[in-house]
This record gives C-alpha cells, sequence and structure tokens, in this order.
C-alpha cells in the first residue's frame, strides 16, 4: 500500500499558476534587453536574388540585423539530418523560413525594420502535394540528399502475396489525414544572454527539450555545450511542438546577442506562430487487406505516404513509430509495410502528441469496422478473433510475453462502462424516428510502445537532494510541459524515502546542472524519470539507513518500514523507539554521509533492423480502447460528439487527478483532429493564419468524457506505471469515424470530418492559385500588430458629429476595428465614441424600442422588454462571437461592419428595425433591410454616426424560429444562419411572413420570393415542400458559381425547411 | 498620446500612453503585470481576459485610451492577503490547471461570472467560459471547479 503514489494530488506549480506569478518566457525582461522580429519570406518556394537591408539599418533603434552569411558555426541544423535552415541562403523552401532577424531597442522598431528588408526573389514552382514529390521527375526540393524521400522504412513479414492468395477476401482502402496544428495557448518565445562566465549565452524560454535546444544553440554559434545554458521558463504547452522551432528561434537569438553583447528576446504572435510552426504529418495510407470469411486477417500490405514539408525534422523518428504500430494491435501472419517521408514546399512536420500513431489508427481502425461488416460480426468480435493476446507475435516479430497484453482487458472495460450493447439499441432506434439527426457509436483500440523505442538512447537523470533539515529538492534533465511531471517526481520521491508530499520542492532546472535527461517526449516522463527519480532516493534511503540500522537493531533496510516521515521498524521492539526522518538525517549529516544523489535510468535494451523492419521495438506497450458516441445532423453536416469513453492501461496510476487530466485533454485534441481542425495550407500558403481560422474545441464542443484507468503493473516502471499522454489523442477520430459509419451508414475515409465532407463526401476550399502563391506581395506590414494609431474621444456626440469626416475611422466596442487594424499599413485615426453617453441608452416607448449604437450586447441580451419581444434578435445576439466580446462588441459596430456574416443583421431585418443616421447637419432613418448595400458596404456616409436603432412591437402575434450554423458550438464565424417569422389571419392562413437569410449571399436579405409563395395558404409540410425549387433556384442564380454553393444551397434549403417546420410544430403544439 | 485615469486592482493610476496600445500592453508592459497573457492578439482565445468594469473583457481589444475611468481587475488581485480565493483553491483541487497559461483568463472570466451569478447553472458557466481556449485540460476538470465555487 502506497501513502501518496495513487492519490489525487494537487499540482506542485499549481500556487504560481493561479495566481498569475508563474513566470512564462514573454514575462521574462532582462536588463538592456533587445526586441527581435524575423523577416520571413515571401513566397513558399524561390531564389532569392537579392536581400537590401539599407532601409531597416537606417532606422533608429536597430541594433542588428543577421543573415545566413553571419552565422558563426553550423549553418544547417536538424535533430536527425541537419538540412533546416534557422536562416535561409539563397533559396526559400516553405512560408515559415526566415531570410533575417533583427534585434532592435523595442519590439514595433524591429518588426518595422523587418518589414522594411527588400527582397527579390525567382519564384520556382513549388511542389505541394507529396504524391507529386514522390514522382521520378519530380524537382527535388534539397538535391544535396539527391532524392524527396527523406527515409523509407520497409517492414517484411511472411509472404503477403501468398496470404492474399490464401485469403477469402481482399480489400483496398485509401485513407487521408490532414496537418495538424499544435495550438498551445502560449506562442513561442525564447529569450538569450551573454554569460560572461561561459562566453557562451544563457537561454531562456518556452522550451520543451531544454537539451536539444543546447545541442543545436551550440552547433550553430561554434561553441561548446558547456558555454550553452538552458534555463527555460514556465512552458504553456507544447504537445511535442515547441521542439525545433524554439531551436530555430534561439538559434536566431542568440547569433544576436553576439553581434549587440546584450540580451535579446523572440516572441511570436499567434499568425508568426502557425506561419513558421512545425505541425502533425498529413498521411496518405493505402492498405490492401486479406481475410476470411470469419474476419480472421491473413495478409495486410500497407503503403504510406507522410508529408515532410520543407525539412525532415523527426520525420525519422515518427514514421518510424508508424511503421512498427501500423497493423495495430492484431496478430497477423503476413505484412508488408512501407513507409515514406516525402519533402515538399508545405509547413514542415514533426513532433505533435500521438507521433505517427494517430493517422494510422484512424485508418486501420476504420479498416477494422468495415471488414467486420464484411463478414457480419461486430466491431467487437473482429477485434477479438484477431487482436493480440499474451505471447502474440507483432508484425515485428516482436513476441509480447514481457507485460500484461491487456488489449482484451480494455475493449471488455470500454464495452461496459460506455454500456455500447445499450447503446446499440438505444441509437438504432432513434435513429428510425426520421429526425434530421442520427446518433451513432463506435470503438477504436491500439497498442503504443512506451518511450523511445529503438529511436535511440533512452535514458535520463534525476538529482535528489536531502537537506540537513530533511527537506529534499528534486531535480530533473526531463521538463514540466504542463502535463504534471513535476508533481509526479515529486510524490515518487516522497513515497520513497516516507515523507510527507510537503517536503520535497521540485527545482527548477538547468541544462548547466543536471546531465542531458534527454528529451520530454514519446510520453517517457514518468516510466523514465520516475525510474531515475528511485533509483536517486533509494540510494539516499540506504545511505541513511546504513547510518541508522544499529539504532534500530536491524540489519536490512527491509526489515524498516519509512512512513510520513517515521522510520520504524516492520517488528516493533517495545525498547526501540522510530525515528523521525528529520532526526536520521540529521545524524547522516554529522555522520560525514551524503545523502545526495544522481538518479539515472537507462532503458532495457531494443533492437531494430533497418532491412526487414524486424525486432523488438519498445520494451513495454500500453493497451488502450475508446468508445465515442455522436448526433450529426444530417442537415448540416455537424457532428457532436456526446461522450468519449477513454480505457487506458496506464500500468500503474501515480497521481489519479493528473492522470485524469491528461485523458481529458488528450481526448480533446483527439476529437478536433477528427471533426474541427481544418489546417489550410493552399500552395504552400497558409489560410488559417490565427485561432479564428484554425479552429480548437471550445469548452461548448466538449461535452463528456469518461477516464477508466486500468493497472496493469508493468515491470520496467516506476510502480509499475507505464504511460499515458499519448495514448488518450490517437484514438478518437477513428472512434468517432466508427461511430459515423453507424449514424449515416457511410464510411468516411478522411479526417477531419468537416461540415462539407460528412454533407457532400468531400471538403471544399476557397480556390487559390499557385499564381497566387508566388506573387511577391510586397506587403509592408509582415507581422499584423496594433501600432500607428491616433485616436481622439470626444464628450459629446455633438462634438464627434462636429470632428466626424472622412480621416477617421469610428470606434466603438472595438472587437472588430482592432483586428482589422492589426493587418492594415497606413496610419489610422480613430474617432471613440464608445463612452459616448447619448449612444449607451436602450429607451422604451409605446411602439418601440431605441438601442443606442454604443450599447454593447450583453446589455442588450439582459434587456427585459427586448427578450420579451424580440426573441429572434436575442437568440442571434447571444451567438456574437464570446461573453468577452459581447460585453465590448455593440450593436452599431456589428452592422457598420457589414460583414456577411454579421448575427445581428438578420433579426433587424425580420423585426423592421430602423436604423437612425446622425450628422452635423440632422439625421435620417433607414430600414434596416436597406442598409448594408453588400459585403461591408453601407448607406453610411463620411459624416454620419449611426447612433441607434428603432424597433417597432411586433403588432401581431409572430410564430418564429431561427436556426445559425458555425463549425463549432461557441465563437464562431456564421457560416449560415436562418431566421423566419410567420402570422397568421383569423382564417390560420398565413398573414405575414418574413424569412431573413445571414452569410448566403452578399448581405443578409429577405428572401421575398419565398415569403410571397407562402403567403395566404396554410403552413403544411406539403407547402413547406413546396418552397424546395424556387429556393433552389433563388439561390443557384444568386451564388450557384461560388466555390461553397454546392455545400451552402442545399443546407440552406434544409434550414429553412426546419425553421418552417419549427414553426408549424409550434402552431400544431398551439391548436 | 493619451493621459489616462484609471483604478486597476484598486488602486488608481495615472499614466500617459500611446494611442496605439492595447489594455493588454500596459498591464503587461507598462505596469509589470505579467499575470495577463498574450495568445492570439484576436481575441479569439480569452487568455488575456480580464475584468473592466464589472465584465470579463479581451485586454487585446481594448486601447489604452479607452480606459479612462474605468476600473481594471487583472489575475493579480484575486489572491488577497497571500490567501488564494476559493476559485483558485478550487482550480488546484480539480486539476483545472496544467500548462496554466489559460489560467489567468479563465480565472477571471469564471470570476465576474460569480462575481454577478454567484450559483450559475451549467450551461451559465459554459457561456461565460466559451471565449477561453483550453488546450490542456479538455476542459471538463474546468467546468467542474467553477461548478463546485457556484455550489458553495
Amino acid at each position: 500500500m502506497h501513502s501518496i503514489i495513487g492519490k489525487k494530488v494537487t499540482r506542485v506549480d499549481g500556487y504560481e499558476k493561479v495566481t498569475g506569478k508563474a513566470v512564462y518566457g514573454d514575462d521574462i525582461k532582462l536588463h538592456g534587453m533587445l526586441y527581435a522580429a524575423n523577416r520571413y519570406t515571401d513566397i513558399p518556394a524561390g531564389k532569392i536574388k537579392k536581400i537590401d537591408l539599407s532601409n531597416a539599418e537606417k532606422m533608429d533603434g536597430v541594433e542588428a540585423i543577421v543573415l545566413f552569411k553571419d552565422i558563426p558555426g553550423k549553418k544547417r541544423i536538424g535533430p536527425i539530418r541537419q538540412d533546416h535552415y534557422i536562416l535561409v541562403n539563397d533559396e526559400v523552401f516553405y512560408c515559415g523560413d526566415v531570410i533575417a532577424a533583427v534585434a532592435a531597442k523595442t519590439k514595433e522598431t524591429a518588426y518595422a525594420a523587418a518589414d522594411a528588408i527588400e527582397i527579390e526573389y525567382e519564384p520556382i514552382e513549388g511542389i505541394f502535394d507529396p504524391a507529386e514529390a514522390v514522382k521520378p521527375d519530380a524537382r527535388l526540393i534539397h538535391p544535396e540528399f539527391k532524392s524527396n524521400i527523406v527515409v523509407h522504412y520497409p517492414l517484411r513479414k511472411g509472404d503477403v502475396e501468398k496470404g492474399f492468395g490464401e485469403s477469402e477476401n481482399l480489400i483496398e482502402r485509401v485513407y487521408r489525414t490532414g496537418f495538424h496544428e499544435h495550438a498551445y495557448i502560449e506562442p513561442e518565445t525564447v529569450t538569450a544572454a551573454p554569460d560572461s562566465t561561459t562566453k557562451g549565452y544563457k537561454i531562456y524560454g518556452s522550451i520543451q527539450n531544454p537539451f536539444t535546444t543546447r545541442r543545436m544553440v551550440a552547433a550553430f554559434m561554434g561553441l561548446n555545450l558547456n558555454q550553452i545554458n538552458i534555463l527555460g521558463s514556465t512552458l504553456g504547452g507544447s504537445f511535442g511542438g515547441k521542439d525545433d522551432i524554439i531551436n530555430c528561434m534561439a538559434c536566431r537569438v542568440a547569433l544576436l546577442s553576439k553581434i549587440t553583447g546584450k540580451p535579446v528576446k523572440l516572441t511570436y504572435t499567434r499568425e508568426e506562430s502557425i506561419k513558421e510552426s512545425y505541425k502533425r504529418h498529413p498521411y496518405i495510407l493505402n492498405y490492401k487487406v486479406g481475410f476470411n470469411n470469419d474476419g480472421k486477417l491473413k495478409s495486410m500490405k500497407i503503403e504510406i505516404i507522410a508529408d515532410s514539408g520543407a525539412y525532415s525534422s523527426q520525420s525519422f523518428f515518427v514514421t518510424w513509430r508508424s511503421v512498427v504500430q501500423a497493423t495495430g494491435p492484431y496478430e497477423i501472419e503476413n505484412v508488408e509495410t512501407d513507409i515514406r517521408a516525402v519533402y515538399t514546399n508545405n509547413s514542415y512536420t514533426a513532433a505533435f502528441r500521438g507521433f505517427g500513431s494517430p493517422q494510422i489508427i484512424f485508418a486501420k481502425e476504420s479498416l477494422m469496422d468495415e471488414i467486420a461488416a464484411i463478414c457480419k460480426i461486430s466491431p467487437l468480435e473482429i477485434r477479438q478473433i484477431n487482436g493480440f493476446k499474451q505471447g502474440s507475435i507483432t508484425a515485428s516479430g516482436q513476441k509480447l510475453d514481457e507485460h500484461t497484453v491487456s488489449l482484451g482487458e480494455v475493449i471488455e472495460k470500454a464495452i461496459e462502462k460506455s454500456t455500447y450493447n445499450a447503446k446499440l439499441d438505444e441509437y438504432h432506434k432513434k435513429n428510425e424516428t426520421g429526425s434530421r439527426y442520427k446518433y451513432g457509436i463506435g470503438l477504436a483500440c491500439s497498442y503504443r510502445g512506451c518511450s523511445l523505442g529503438a529511436e535511440g538512447t533512452d535514458t535520463t537523470s534525476v538529482i535528489v537532494s536531502v537537506q540537513a533539515d530533511g527537506s529534499v529538492y528534486v531535480l530533473a534533465g526531463l521538463n514540466e510541459n504542463g502535463q504534471g511531471m513535476r508533481t509526479t517526481f515529486c510524490q515518487v520521491a516522497a513515497e520513497v524515502l516516507g515523507i510527507p508530499l510537503e517536503k520535497v520542492a521540485f527545482l527548477e532546472p538547468q541544462t548547466a546542472t543536471i546531465p542531458d535527461g534527454g528529451p520530454t517526449v514519446a510520453s517517457r516522463a514518468t516510466l523514465t524519470g520516475g525510474n531515475a527519480v528511485i533509483d536517486g532516493a533509494l540510494k539516499i534511503k540506504n545511505a541513511i539507513f546504513n547510518v541508522i540500522k544499529d539504532e534500530l537493531q536491524v540489519s536490512g533496510i527491509d526489515e524498516t518500514i519509512w512512513e510520513n516521515g517515521m522510520i520504524s521498524r516492520i517488528q516493533p521492539l517495545p525498547e526501540i523507539n522510530p525515528i523521525s526522518f528529520e532526526k536520521a538525517v540529521e545524524k547522516s549529516f554529522k555522520a560525514g554521509v551524503n545523502v545526495s544523489a544522481y538518479g539515472w535510468f537507462k532503458a532495457p535494451d531494443v533492437s531494430w533492423h533497418e532491412e526487414t523492419g524486424q525486432g523488438n521495438a519498445y520494451f513495454t506497450y500500453v493497451y488502450g480502447c475508446q468508445v465515442a458516441e455522436i448526433k450529426v445532423d444530417t442537415y448540416t453536416g455537424k457532428i457532436e460528439v456526446l461522450k468519449v469513453t477513454a480505457v487506458h492501461d496506464v500500468g500503474k496510476v501515480i497521481n489519479r487527478l493528473g492522470i485524469e487530466g491528461q485523458v481529458y485533454g488528450g481526448v480533446a485534441q483527439g476529437i478536433g483532429y477528427a471533426i474541427l481542425e481544418d489546417f489550410n495550407i493552399q500552395n504552400g500558403i497558409i489560410k488559417s493564419e490565427n485561432l479564428d481560422e484554425y479552429l480548437i474545441p471550445t469548452i461548448k464542443d466538449i461535452h463528456e468524457i469518461e477516464p477508466v484507468l486500468i493497472e496493469n503493473s508493468d515491470k520496467y516502471g516506476p510502480f509499475g506505471a507505464k504511460v499515458i499522454g499519448e495514448p488518450t489523442l490517437e484514438l478518437a477520430s477513428a472512434a468517432i469515424n466508427n461511430a459515423m459509419k453507424f449514424a449515416t451508414g457511410k464510411y468516411f475515409y478522411q479526417i477531419p470530418l468537416t461540415l462539407e465532407r460528412v454533407f457532400l463526401g468531400k471538403n471544399l476550399v476557397k480556390p487559390s492559385r499557385q499564381s497566387e502563391a508566388v506573387r511577391v506581395t510586397h506587403q509592408k506590414k509582415h507581422t499584423p500588430r496594433v501600432t500607428d494609431i491616433a485616436m481622439v474621444t470626444p464628450s459629446s456626440l455633438k462634438k464627434a458629429l462636429i470632428m466626424i469626416s472622412e480621416d477617421y475611422k469610428i470606434i466603438s466596442g472595438g472587437t472588430d476595428i482592432i483586428i482589422e487594424l492589426r493587418k492594415r499599413n497606413e496610419t489610422k485615426k480613430l474617432l471613440n465614441i464608445f463612452q459616448l453617453k447619448e449612444l449607451k441608452k436602450i429607451k422604451k416607448t409605446k411602439d418601440e424600442i431605441i438601442i443606442g449604437s454604443a450599447v454593447p450586447i450583453t446589455q442588450i441580451l439582459s434587456h427585459k422588454a427586448i427578450k420579451k419581444n424580440f426573441p429572434i434578435l436575442v437568440e442571434a445576439c447571444s451567438l456574437i462571437g464570446s461573453k468577452q466580446i459581447r460585453n465590448r462588441a455593440t450593436l452599431g459596430g456589428n452592422i457598420v461592419n457589414a460583414a456577411p456574416c454579421a448575427d445581428s443583421v438578420p433579426p433587424l431585418i425580420l423585426y423592421d428595425a430602423r436604423i437612425t443616421l446622425q450628422s452635423k447637419n440632422g439625421s435620417r432613418e433607414i430600414p434596416a433591410k436597406d442598409f448594408i448595400i453588400e459585403n461591408y458596404k453601407t448607406q453610411i456616409k463620411p459624416d454620419e454616426i449611426l447612433t441607434s436603432f428603432v424597433i417597432p412591437f411586433p403588432k401581431k402575434k409572430f410564430y418564429h424560429s431561427y436556426y445559425q450554423l458555425g463549425r463549432r458550438n461557441a465563437v464562431n464565424i456564421t457560416r449560415i444562419s436562418i431566421g423566419a417569422m410567420i402570422a397568421l389571419d383569423p382564417e390560420k392562413k398565413i398573414e405575414d411572413c418574413r424569412i431573413v437569410s445571414g452569410s448566403l449571399f452578399d448581405r443578409p436579405k429577405n428572401i421575398s420570393e419565398i415569403e410571397e409563395l407562402l403567403k395566404g395558404q396554410e403552413l403544411k409540410e406539403i407547402l413547406i415542400n413546396e418552397i424546395e425549387q424556387p429556393l433552389k433556384k433563388i439561390i443557384d442564380d444568386a451564388i450557384g458559381k461560388r466555390w461553397s454553393s454546392e455545400y451552402k444551397n442545399p443546407v440552406f434549403i434544409n434550414i429553412c425547411k426546419d425553421a418552417l417546420h419549427d414553426i408549424f410544430m409550434k402552431l400544431k403544439k398551439k391548436k | 498620446m493619451a493621459k489616462i485615469k484609471f483604478n486597476i486592482n484598486n488602486k488608481d493610476v495615472q499614466l500617459e500612453v500611446k494611442d496605439s496600445l492595447r489594455l493588454l500592453d500596459v498591464l503587461r508592459d507598462c505596469m509589470g503585470l505579467t499575470g495577463t497573457k498574450e495568445g492570439c492578439g484576436i481575441g479569439e482565445c480569452g487568455a488575456c481576459t480580464v475584468i473592466v468594469n464589472g465584465d470579463a473583457v479581451c485586454s487585446c481589444l481594448v486601447l489604452a485610451g479607452q480606459l479612462h475611468g474605468a476600473n481594471v481587475e487583472t489575475i493579480e488581485n484575486i489572491e488577497q492577503n497571500e490567501v488564494l480565493s476559493k476559485l483558485q483553491q478550487l482550480f488546484l483541487e480539480h486539476g483545472a490547471i496544467q500548462c496554466g497559461f489559460c489560467t489567468p483568463g479563465m480565472l477571471m472570466s469564471a470570476k465576474a461570472l460569480l462575481d454577478a451569478n454567484p450559483h450559475p447553472a451549467e450551461a451559465e458557466i459554459k457561456e461565460a467560459l466559451e471565449g477561453n481556449l483550453c488546450r490542456c485540460t479538455g476542459y471538463i476538470p474546468i467546468l467542474n471547479a467553477v461548478k463546485a465555487a457556484g455550489s458553495e
């Protein structure tokens, strides 16, 4: 029984994180520090003809600009193959390449100088499709490596052709997965400072793998390892992502620091982060499988192409994990796998939680369900028939007999905990009701090699140091990324030494004070570092024991118990008192005994044969099974993940709070990967530049996740513990995809399952041409930022009206305009009307409500009379942005911006609102329906201010319906919306009918043809169906040629009919 | 340049600031209040959330010049006299923190909610936190922590 291991323990680094005191990389400010900025390439592929620094160098405050030629050491770096340009030479390879780096006195000067660097290019036609890159005649992206194929791993077991010959069935399927952005909430940041004691540099920042960073910076700077000290800082999320990019940044700031002799900080905006950072590899996976009618897999041939992007980075290791695990946890006699990572001119790809496993699990777990269906057996049976059992042989020929093979157990547990069989019935029944929503349940399982395996040397280090008063320091050569490693290590030390957790403090590590502990990757921290802590703590325990054993009258340590700070005999003797840990430590110090120790762990041997892909790839494995339950909106293609039951064999739980957190977080990322996260890069240009376009799940997108932890103790694990970080992410996409088949009856072969892919079976993307990609933009502002603003704040509306002119842009809540201004180049003059009392009122008269244009949306939502009389306005406005945005954004701002997706506009049109525009010469009113002329263009004149909205109370009893579609459940850019209101005459015929669309045409507007068609009629199902053809024609005529119309046209018809149906049901209920 | 007078964490301050500065820059760069974080600069992630006049807002979308007369509260004000607030304590107990970068913003959004509505329903909590992205926790522990705070 353990006293601390396995308990719910709050984080040892929690206090500083809940108080804002934790120091993250960008919080660091050193004396005399300069700020750096990158000059990125303008094009993804091309030769650099000329770099003109003259304008930038002239700028006041610029202290250094560095180029390729200034690199003192290795010109190119990389964890395995040194192909990565920190600063490019005469060619660029992807959109995130950096040509020059600037250091200046202020951040703004650095950005401005980077903007002022003029580059001339000779564009090269980029290769953006990995399938093109492997063609024999393809241009070589890095000719010095002789091939676009970065690495090829074969795996051969048995004879696949023979196996196919013996199989009763043969199918071949192709699966595709997308890029996946880490989207850690903290953008990257690194600071370098000259270190006069070593004639080297100290490096701070958001660093996942300090020892890798040290190696890269030392090589780049031509220095020894002991001249670079990495101190890190609190890391704001990483998930494998703050490795190579951080190393590149660290090299640049070290070089700038060398030239200026000053500390230099480089912090990225989100746009820079997304532009330069690496992603998860997109895979194209071809699976050919032979199997018998009973479901027994006979033979599998797999070919995978992974897009490595511009550089090789971790492709060697990522794809190696894939080749080991590509057949999943299934025993198959004959296997032939080939995986190739290839260079393209896309964003480069590297480590991301899962590391080559989510892609193959998506493919082969989807495939398993399809095979089961062909054999008319259940998804469960196919896995039982083929799944690994104790002593099974893997595709690489490894016999699984050194750990508990718990695949069957995790699947059974997942079935039981999710009440899978009952849900099958329940969802079958629900799906028979004819509702627009279909339900599904699906499962996926995996096995995963723990730690690095045969990738390389697998060792790690810690220091455990007991102080004279019995308190303890732990330092580790591994990194806290947020996962809770520090807490785990403190628990292990406390458990071994038998002292309370509060006595153990984790010290901020630096590479100068601890031996290289390897990278904090592969979910290896607990497994390897935990063992190292045990090693160190046991050394100390033995040393202390030798001091006190005579006093306790024992000869062996196993005759003692170390618990709650006391050391006592297992067999108590009345005359012998237990000794407190403090006292024992005091005695040890007096006796001159060392009570500090290095702990070391070297993983058990593994093996790999490169030519055959055979060997004992990993020293132990974990098993997991996740069950996903989903609801699909067949009208729109939107998926809701209702619940994920996540069962994982973790060996042993160290910190229950931490491990459950890993499950929640990993599953949430898996859900995002499966349905939301559509990284849009076209012709090498990134279109999803920030978190408004690259969508990760919000709190409203994550429903229920149930972690179920199985503990089959592992002989190699600390207290039997194995791993958890990555297995949690890798299963959801396959489980969701399998649930999709259940729900829709259709197989899907590609993630993410976007609205369009679900609805149409394919994704739609705004077309972009290669010519667009190679166009040299010469835009001046490379990094979006708020700069060059002049703002005036008049004290009254009257004064504002005198000042307003073409020179000014009006700012109210600012939630749109500040975003817009970040991107603009020219100096802007703003007229601030947010505080004007005249615009802040909501007034109610007998006939109408008057809402001031600067009233924040939140106030409108809580206004009693508005809630009562204008429910659609309230519903639509409640979907604007987020709570924070609505607290600031105003109704006036939402409409003057005239975005086609502005949510407040359709209801204003529906309710016949009028808009008051004032100038110094007077005021005028415009009906809301006429206010917006077209996208981003309104009736407002340069000398006018929108002052209020007048909304008359409806004179009739209206029945209404509103629906807004977004890609996720909050903070959306509205994809499409519909508002409908119907009033009946005494004969129950439609007297008044208003239907307004949003985000469909060039502006929100009434669909008058349909309104007219319905008027005078009785609202019935048959009438609702009649609108379909005319509506289709209206939309086709208006937007038929638009890229999105293939989706929007049928979806709008669906939701329009549904809105009418909703009203129909309300009427029926009324009767 | 604009002269602004406002109240921050119960202290009146007067500053002369450039018009281009955002509230976020005022806090981090001018006042050394680095607890408030920048994650996206466009109001999508909520890491920069602070409370202005009782409402949670994204400090990356407020210009300093618009602050005149405002009451601003940041994460640095939540712990009082070295005692964590109940909400902070519950974040720790529920494992609502991993990397911690979203935590200050998350806490400020939750605080603004609980100040106005001490016993919020689950839907109200989700609405209050919908603008705070977290990439580590899967939100469930955060939701549970705020629920627990709301049931006190």
